[in-house]
């Protein structure tokens, strides 16, 4: 649904974008997850044939995005950054408005209307002068405005931005309901939410595509395997020698000596040595007080792929 | 075309839902009023050595006419672009299926059907000189597609202005000064000996193509005056708007 190959985009002497390239399959929830001034947006505005890019090719819904412009346009259903309305319009007077451009007639505008206010849940404001919205009504009536006309192609620049946490839960189960039917691109650095939702994330940073994967795919390739922190009591040498014999356990380090030993323990492949851990503990009558998966959350990867850290510390189990 | 209908639609009522439209509409009327006053006061009196009728003078007699054009022209049109690049409409609106040239026409013609509007009071003086006298109507009428016309190739330049622009005042400010030196260019005709220049002045002098629609007479070449400056500077709008697609 949408291809890109190799864009890339200047802004005087800085760069926005350097040479991207990925695609994104019909049905698909695509996750764009960067820091700022990554290049997400101006991707976006690329796709979304607002700005072209210096060189490179774009197509979506199977347009090009430099040549059949309006072709894309009909088919890109587009929430910009900021959400921004006209604010003198009435909610409902500016989403009849941007029916009519997006070509429905008639009745049809009415059935759109009734269909988006109600899926993104703005019953309540569609009267209300656009100007005097809060920050989350405006971004859920800019969803509404893109989603008008059931484009084929979602192209959404943070989303859930300015929410509260339950209107944010709302937005991500539409967009998650939305899924399948359109194809969707969405930006964000809120990195659970691209957990949640996301089929396939591209991390970006500096222009460039840093990492491209499943949210379970990046988090098994930064870090091989799991790591369990065991806290046991004894000779140090003696417990990091066990362990080492418990099947599956790849590597032992010593973490903290203290009354208890802190031990880092990761595993070879995906197994999980926490039950051999234990029972070597018992067979050889180590004390044994805190036994813990340690998962490498997204935010690790996220954090390791845009600053150039050495290997990152995991950090709680906590998603 | 219908996508020119929707958005012509929506700016002609963005004009009644802010505050400017019923200012300008204030400051029109008022001047055009104390224009009008002053115009049957100087004629009737007898010292006074021009013979004509009062809506002859009201069409582009007075330096009142031009001025209030310009001011009424900058501000009209200053919003139509800089406000969407302001606000960051523009890029819903860009990025909405419709052309560049869709989206100057119909922001145009709003600007237009606005301007229009605010010339509708005037026709009491119409009505006000026929309860006295009996006015020619010819000249009236020529006089209001003079001021129309004159209009359109004012605010096609403020147009222009307004896409350069995010912000209004810089637009409103460019604008008046580009119709002022327009129009102050007729003062000129007496400086200049060499021909090339006279001519060339004689051409851009907008006094002398209207000076013919108050007196009742549609001459062509005043109207492809009129048009094709106005068409030029529609043309280097949607060039501007287009432009940010350049690569």
């Amino acid at each position: 649904m949408i291809r890109v190959e190799n864009l890339v985009k200047r802004y005087g002497r800085t760069v926005g974008v350097d040479g991207i390239s990925f695609h994104v399959k019909k049905g698909e929830i695509l996750g764009f997850l960067g820091p700022n001034g990554a290049g997400k947006s101006t991707t976006m505005r690329i796709l979304t044939c607002f700005m072209p890019a210096d060189s490179g090719n774009a197509t979506v819904a199977g347009h090009d995005v430099f040549r059949e412009s309006l072709d894309v346009r009909r088919n890109v259903g587009y929430l910009p950054e900021n959400a921004p309305l006209y604010p003198d319009m009435r909610v409902d007077e500016y989403l009849a408005y941007r029916a009519k451009l997006k070509g429905l007639r008639g009745r049809a505008v009415r059935r759109g209307l009734s269909n988006v206010i109600d899926k993104c849940g703005i019953g309540e404001a569609r009267h209300r002068i656009a100007g005097q919205l809060s920050k989350g009504y405006r971004q859920r009536v800019a969803l509404a405005e893109a989603l008008l006309g059931s484009p084929k192609v979602l192209i959404l620049d943070e989303p859930t931005i300015g929410l509260d946490p339950n209107q944010v839960r709302k937005v991500r189960e539409l967009i998650k309901e939305l899924g399948g039917e359109y194809t969707i691109l969405l930006s964000t650095h809120i990195l659970p939410e691209i957990e949640a939702l996301c089929g396939r994330v591209i991390i970006i940073n500096n222009g460039r595509i840093a990492a491209l994967d499943t949210p379970a795919g990046l988090t098994s390739r930064m870090h091989g395997a799991t790591a369990v922190m065991a806290e046991i009591k004894g000779d140090a040498p003696a417990v990091t020698e066990g362990l080492r014999r418990v099947k599956g356990v790849g590597d032992v380090t010593l973490e903290r000596e203290d009354s208890f030993n802190l031990f880092r323990v990761t595993s070879r492949g995906n197994t999980d040595v926490r039950e051999g851990i234990f029972n070597a503990a018992v067979s050889k009558g180590w004390a044994m007080r805190e036994l813990r998966l340690e998962i490498v959350s997204l935010e690790d990867i996220f954090v390791h792929i845009t600053t150039n850290e050495a290997a990152p510390e995991p950090g709680e189990d906590a998603r | 075309m219908r996508n020119v209908l929707t958005m012509f639609g929506r700016e002609l009522r963005s004009y009644f839902y802010s505050p400017i439209a019923y200012i300008v509409l204030t400051v029109f009327t008022l001047i055009n009023g104390y224009t009008f006053w002053l115009i049957v006061a100087a004629l009737n009196n007898p010292r006074f050595p021009v013979e004509g009728s009062p809506m002859q003078f009201f069409f582009g007699g007075t330096i009142f006419f031009y001025l209030t054009l310009s001011l009424i022209a900058s501000v009209v049109t200053m919003r139509l672009l800089a406000e969407e690049k302001k606000s960051g409409t523009i890029e819903v609106l860009m990025t909405a299926p419709v052309r560049d040239t869709e989206v100057i026409a119909a922001k145009y013609l709003s600007a237009l059907a606005f301007y229009a509007i605010l010339w509708l009071p005037t026709l009491a003086y119409v009505a006000i000189l026929k309860t006295q006298s009996s006015p020619d109507l010819g000249p009236v009428a020529s006089g209001y597609l003079g001021s129309l016309l004159l209009g359109a190739m004012f605010l096609s330049i403020g147009a222009f202005a307004s896409t350069l622009t995010k912000n209004q005042i810089v637009s409103a400010v460019f604008t008046f000064i580009v119709l002022t030196m327009i129009w102050t260019v007729g003062f000129l005709d007496g400086i200049f000996e060499d021909p090339a220049w006279k001519a060339l002045i004689s051409y851009v002098n907008v006094f002398r193509h209207f000076d013919n629609f108050g007196k009742g007479i549609v001459d062509t070449r005043a109207l492809v005056y009129y048009l094709s400056t106005a068409l030029f500077f529609l043309f280097l709008a949607v060039k501007v708007i287009d432009s940010r697609k350049w690569r």
